[in-house]
């Protein structure tokens, strides 16, 4: 049940990306991706619920568990930004991350969760962090996609490239980085720091390599944090910052999990 | 013959802008030209065209090559940057140009005002005669026809609402903006009106003449400001659009580099309406400045053209009347010289009768004498209108001249004028 509602989640995510594609061929406005988002997120959100109705408590720190979260926060970010900044035109892509990612957790499970390392433990302090990370990855997931937005929509105008207008305006793209960023961060922040409780409360040394690289991607958006908080810069410079940032942070959850470099 | 925003690029367009001064002059000197029967000169930001009425076809080409390069340009373009039309074709052109259905924004409205303007002038410098006022006032009439029958005319579309759309590209929202309008002219006049419909309060109009700027400003709640204060003004603004007549850009790559770096990265966005241009292309350069002159909104407008492409169908069908209309008109003064002549010979003897009558009167009060003299001019006029009728249709279908030999014939008008 909880696979095939992943399943269904995913094809749901990539209807809206083919849809969101083809309309750009033929320079028409993506139909509906708002109503066929939300649709998928539902089905993902109670995919997401029965895959722990079995369980005492939530085992976020499964590596399905997890993607899947990631998979349903992002569009589910992207519906509520979709409110506050008018980010229209970027939906497609979106859905083409939460399909990639929702279709990765859903293999997992059906694969009986080969990729998931051993849980470290459980307690309180491990499901505020997995939770609080989680969330913040894909705030900040949402940022890096926004900030890519604004330097490829920043070099179509540049260039006068109009092929390239169908994406939101600067302003809304930048709007919606500084809001993820602020949240996103935020989040990060007392994940990396519940995540170092955890650590103590367990005995463990908090220097492994998945709380290195997340340090590492955690001080990278510093700078851009700081750059719009009390320099109150905007436009490219953090936008490329916040891009990179991701790359560290993406390879914190999922690269080193990939590479088998933490057990 | 001409250029436009298809055969030559804004930099070359720019070398041949022609002012209403400069129109005056090349006007005059078709005037005086004796192988140019008549002519007009149109200049709008897109285009700069002479249409005219020549003994021949290649002596008119060749006269009109001379005007383009030794009075009104620079001869920095060359022959592929030039077109000419001959004949219906250049007809046919001058009507689509006042129907808008040359332009680079499909449509838009402000193309008939610059054509009319173009003629007025003709008409004041005396180069325009009876037949491209008759055209000229042809093209306006299928222009009014196409904005009220067909889709064309249904949406508002204007080069400076292209600009608006631009501005969206970069702006979420016009409510916290401010624009600043270089220039008090009519492209001003439509980009503040086009920003204010798409919420944009904040507004100032920068002008040399300030009187002109406050003209424009205050109807609608905007300021007014001289040229002066236009890096001040440039400092604070989001939007700026130019569209000013000057040989040297006014708003300069250095000074725009200054207001970028008291702005800190906030965007500035320049919509450059001015020919020859207002703003040096190197502010394309300078990070955050996204500077778009005339050509650049032409690819932005193509992409609002897709929508208004089936207005074209009954557009093109009115046009192909108006054409025929005016070729036929055309062709019918093919016999003039005979119904001329006619009229006179005709008129001549009827006041020769008259006057014979009454001098035979010596009595007749003068209101007598004026009625006698109507009534003879009034019996010829509905005497020869069929027949004058069937003479003028005959040369409109451009076949054989049967009625008008017949005529000159039975007149003995051929007699006459030898």
């Amino acid at each position: 049940m909880t696979e095939l509602l992943h399943i269904l989640a995913s094809l749901v995510y990539a209807a809206v990306a083919v849809d969101g594609l083809l309309s750009r061929r033929r320079g028409i406005a993506p139909s509906s991706v708002g109503w066929l988002l939300a649709i998928g997120v539902t089905l993902h959100g109670v995919g997401f619920v029965a895959l722990h109705a079995h369980e005492p408590l939530i085992p976020l720190d499964s590596f399905p568990a997890a993607l899947s979260l990631i998979g349903w926060l992002v569009p589910t970010s992207y519906l509520y930004a979709l409110r506050i900044a008018h980010v229209r035109g970027v939906g497609h892509w979106v859905a083409t991350a939460a399909a990639l990612v929702t279709a990765t957790a859903a293999i997992g499970l059906l694969l009986h969760d080969p990729l998931a390392p051993a849980a470290a433990g459980g307690g309180r302090w491990s499901h505020a962090h997995v939770l609080l990370s989680t969330l913040g990855f894909s705030l900040l997931a949402l940022t890096s996609l926004a900030g890519l937005a604004y330097l490829t929509k920043k070099r179509a105008l540049k260039r006068n490239q109009t092929a390239r207008f169908g994406l939101p305006s600067l302003e809304s793209l930048d709007r919606m980085e500084h809001v993820t960023l602020g949240l996103g961060f935020s989040l990060l922040s007392l994940g990396v720091l519940t995540g170092f409780f955890w650590g103590q409360s367990r005995g463990i040394s908090p220097w492994t390599h998945h709380s290195s690289w997340l340090i590492i991607a955690w001080a990278i958006y510093l700078i851009p944090v700081g750059m719009r908080v009390l320099r109150h810069q905007h436009g490219d410079r953090p936008a490329r910052i916040v891009v990179i940032g991701f790359g560290f942070l993406a390879f914190s959850y999922i690269g080193i999990r990939l590479l088998g470099m933490d057990t | 013959m001409g250029l436009n925003h298809r055969t030559a690029p804004v930099a070359i367009r720019e070398r041949y802008a022609v002012s209403e001064g400069l129109a005056r002059v090349v006007n005059e000197k078709i005037a005086a030209h004796s192988r140019l029967l008549e002519g007009a000169v149109v200049s709008t930001c897109n285009r700069t065209e002479i249409v005219a009425v020549a003994d021949s076809v290649e002596s008119g080409e060749e006269v009109l090559s001379h005007l383009f390069e030794e009075v009104i340009g620079d001869g920095s373009a060359g022959r592929e940057h030039f077109y000419v039309y001959r004949n219906r074709e250049a007809v046919e052109h001058l009507f689509r140009v006042a129907s808008s259905m040359d332009s680079m924004v499909l449509g838009e409205t402000q193309i008939l005002g610059q054509v009319k303007r173009a003629y007025a002038l003709a008409a004041m410098s005396g180069s325009c005669g009876g037949i491209l006022s008759r055209l000229f006032h042809r093209a306006f009439r299928a222009a009014k026809r196409v904005r009220a029958e067909t889709g064309l005319g249904s949406t508002s579309v204007s080069v400076a609402r292209v600009g608006v759309q631009l501005a969206s590209e970069i702006f979420e929202s016009f409510a916290d903006k401010r624009l600043a309008l270089v220039g008090a002219g009519e492209i001003a006049e439509a980009a503040l009106h086009a920003f204010r419909e798409a919420g944009l309060r904040s507004i100032v109009v920068i002008n040399r003449t300030l009187e002109a700027a406050v003209r424009l400003a205050e109807p609608l709640s905007a300021q007014a400001a001289p040229l002066s204060r236009l890096e001040d003004e440039i400092d604070i603004a989001d939007i700026v659009v130019t569209s000013v007549a000057c040989d040297q850009p006014l708003v300069s790559a250095p000074l725009v580099e200054r207001s970028m770096r008291r702005r800190q990265q906030r965007p500035l966005l320049i919509i450059d309406l001015g020919l020859p241009r207002n703003a040096e292309p190197l502010i394309k350069q300078i990070d955050d400045a996204y500077l778009y002159d005339i050509d650049d909104l032409d690819q932005v407008a193509q992409r609002g053209r897709e929508s208004r492409r089936a207005a074209l169908v009954p557009a093109e069908a009115i046009l192909a009347l108006e054409l025929e209309q005016f070729e036929r008109w055309h062709a019918g003064r093919r016999a003039v010289p005979t119904i001329r002549t006619l009229l006179e010979r005709t008129r001549k003897l009827a006041r020769a009768e008259a006057e014979r009558t009454l001098a035979r009167l010596p009595d007749t009060s003068p209101e007598t004498r004026e009625a006698i003299e109507r009534m003879a001019d009034t019996i010829v006029a509905k005497l020869l209108h069929r027949p004058l009728d069937q003479l003028r249709n005959e040369a409109a279908d451009q076949g054989p001249a049967y009625y008008a030999e017949t005529v000159r014939e039975i007149f003995g008008l051929e007699e006459e004028e030898d």
